[in-house]
């Protein structure tokens, strides 16, 4: 099966995936009077660079499933603009206060304070508002559509993302686990899952993906401040981020490595579970292995 | 057929209004229950739970039984307006913003919480107001729920509240605002929430498309009619009679109505705008949409 895998160009897979959600993106926030406002929530949603993570693993899961991609493309573009008012705020000074994202200024830096956090407050409604108004009625039932729009919400909400920003900033030394789950771990599983609502997944399948999406999401940041770690070790500059929990920072680049290992095996054991579905996999497996190696840069893809 | 003033009424408004209000508050108690991170939690309950007019719930129910729907159709609906209002208070009185430290008599949730919690638990009651309507409503039909959701992304974000917010911020201290901007201030900013929470009530309750337009319509003129109210009550009362600082907006150098065209002038179009949204109501059978027609007259009447 392997062998399979490495032959999946996931490059191209993810660039042709890029370049169709960047433009249905940039459709979707078109501006308008006030300006300021639009053009802070577009700066934020289309900034260069951007991985497009969430909306790659929402059309993945999706079409594992056989499902048609367009019932995933406007959800697909939610969690976009409601990752992206998420980062908006984190970046905020009462918060991580981060001047920077993805080598670009913050939208603060940029807009202000008081126009980010407006952007944020008109990216979340305006997510679920694009749910609604463009998935092609045909493909997707409402009651599933009402299902998409709860998981997203959960997971961005108190007891998601915002519980893992909120013990990142004043939880004891032992939560690192738990914020690293909400923190990053929310986005990759909420896309997952999402994918696989839209797509008509079984129950038991949908708590399949969750338990994969949500490895991902963490795996990729374990490799992340790994990455990071080693760079501080050789006295390179990098983008450090000034607060926030660390595997690698709080138990050493050695254990944090079996972690991820550990996350990597995870995530794997979960995909095993969806054999049947044949090469429609494949793409969620090499995920794992990007998340784990970062065999190339998406960046670059662009 | 609709007599002046509430005490001509088939009924009482004032314990129709405190028995949905009594109502709104108990489902409201009940929707953020004390989980951990306590926190967030916390700040959660403490914006959403520190009283109010509750107006746009109680305005959300009121249309849903006006268009045929009942009470427990909309109360998930209600309690989600509610959770959004508190969420842009929470935004709006931050340093950043218009950086209040007393909100209803009560520091405000920065000054207990800290800026950073006060910025995530207005995000994560935002997310609860979806999660909510989309979880809890029972006994509306799905694509009902799903249009609603829509309204409300839309009137809440940079078409409707937010896109006010901005144009608020950026004309504060402007010397030569107009009429049109003040109105478009207030159609996004009051307006657009009044009118939003009108719609969803009507959708979800099961109205007619003519029906929700009236309402939609309706609501338009009650909420500007609410901001000329507020703008005339802060030129004429006391801080005390209002339970707020009377005179900020002069203070602070925010436009008005009374400022923009005089005080007598305001009170005419205060009554003109009363009559208007009365107007929507006059094809709907006069008993039901006596709630509705009464809160038109309370809004124009209220004197804090």
């Amino acid at each position: 099966f392997s062998s399979v895998a490495t032959q999946f160009d996931l490059k191209g897979y993810w660039t042709t995936l890029i370049g169709e959600i960047n433009q249905k993106l940039d459709e979707a926030i078109p501006v308008k009077f006030p300006e300021k406002i639009y053009e802070a929530m577009r700066y934020s949603v289309l900034a260069k660079g951007a991985k497009r993570a969430p909306p790659v693993m929402c059309v993945a899961a999706c079409e594992l499933f056989g499902g048609n991609r367009l019932a995933a493309f406007p959800t697909a573009c939610a969690l976009e603009m409601v990752h992206a008012a998420s980062l908006i705020h984190n970046d905020l000074p009462c918060i991580d206060d981060d001047p920077s994202r993805r080598g670009q200024p913050s939208n603060h830096t940029v807009y202000g304070v008081d126009m980010a956090i407006l952007a944020g407050d008109a990216l979340f409604p305006l997510g679920f508002h694009h749910i609604v108004s463009h998935t092609p009625s045909n493909l997707v039932p409402e009651p599933i559509l009402l299902r998409v729009i709860a998981e997203i919400a959960r997971a961005v909400g108190s007891t998601g993302m915002a519980a893992g920003q909120v013990l990142d900033l004043d939880g004891g030394p032992n939560s690192v686990g738990f914020v690293q789950e909400k923190k990053f771990g929310e986005m990759s599983e909420c896309s997952a899952v999402c994918g696989g609502l839209l797509a008509g997944a079984r129950d038991d399948e949908i708590q399949r993906l969750r338990r994969y999406g949500r490895a991902v999401g963490v795996l990729y940041q374990v490799v992340d401040d790994i990455q990071e770690e080693r760079m501080m070790k050789n006295g390179e500059d990098g983008e450090r981020r000034k607060t926030g929990k660390s595997y690698a920072r709080i138990y050493g680049v050695e254990k944090a490595m079996e972690v991820a290992e550990e996350f990597r095996a995870k995530a794997k054991k979960e995909l095993d579970g969806f054999e049947k579905y044949g090469d429609s996999v494949v793409p969620l497996y090499s995920f794992v292995d990007f998340a784990a190696d970062r065999g190339f840069s998406v960046g670059d893809a662009i | 057929v609709c007599a002046e003033g509430t005490s001509k009424l088939p009924f009482s408004f004032k314990a129709y209004m405190a028995q949905k209000i009594d109502a709104i508050n108990q489902a409201l108690d009940a929707a953020v229950p004390l989980k951990e991170p306590r926190k967030i939690h916390e700040a959660m309950r403490y914006s959403l739970l520190a009283g109010g007019k509750r107006i746009c719930p109680f305005l959300c129910i009121a249309v849903s039984e006006l268009v045929g729907g009942t009470e427990s159709m909309v109360m998930p609906a209600a309690c989600a307006l509610e959770m959004i209002h508190a969420m842009s208070l929470i935004h709006d009185d931050l340093p950043c913003m218009d950086n209040d430290d007393i909100r209803r008599g009560q520091p405000t949730s920065h000054k207990v919480f800290g800026e950073a919690v006060a910025v995530l638990a207005g995000d994560a009651l935002l997310a609860l107001a979806f999660q909510h309507i989309a979880t809890l409503t029972v006994g509306v039909p799905p694509e009902r729920i799903v249009r609603g959701i829509g309204e409300l992304g839309k009137f809440i974000g940079a078409e409707g509240v937010v896109g006010g917010q901005v144009v608020d911020l950026s004309s504060k201290g402007q010397s030569d605002v107009s009429l049109e901007q003040l109105e478009f201030i207030h159609l996004r900013k009051t307006a657009a929430m009044v009118e939003g929470t009108a719609v969803l009530g009507a959708v979800l309750g099961g109205g007619s498309d003519d029906e929700i337009e009236k309402l939609r319509t309706f609501a338009r003129y009650t909420g500007l009619l609410f901001q000329v109210v507020d703008d005339i009550l802060d030129v004429t009362k006391s801080s005390v009679e209002l339970g707020k600082t009377a005179g900020k907006d002069l203070l602070a150098d925010n436009i008005t109505y009374p400022k923009l065209m005089g005080i007598e002038k305001s009170r005419e179009f205060a009554e003109k705008l009363k009559k208007d949204a009365q107007e929507q109501l006059s094809g709907f059978d006069p008993q039901k949409a006596a709630p509705l027609f009464a809160l038109a007259h309370y809004v124009a009447q209220r004197s804090k």
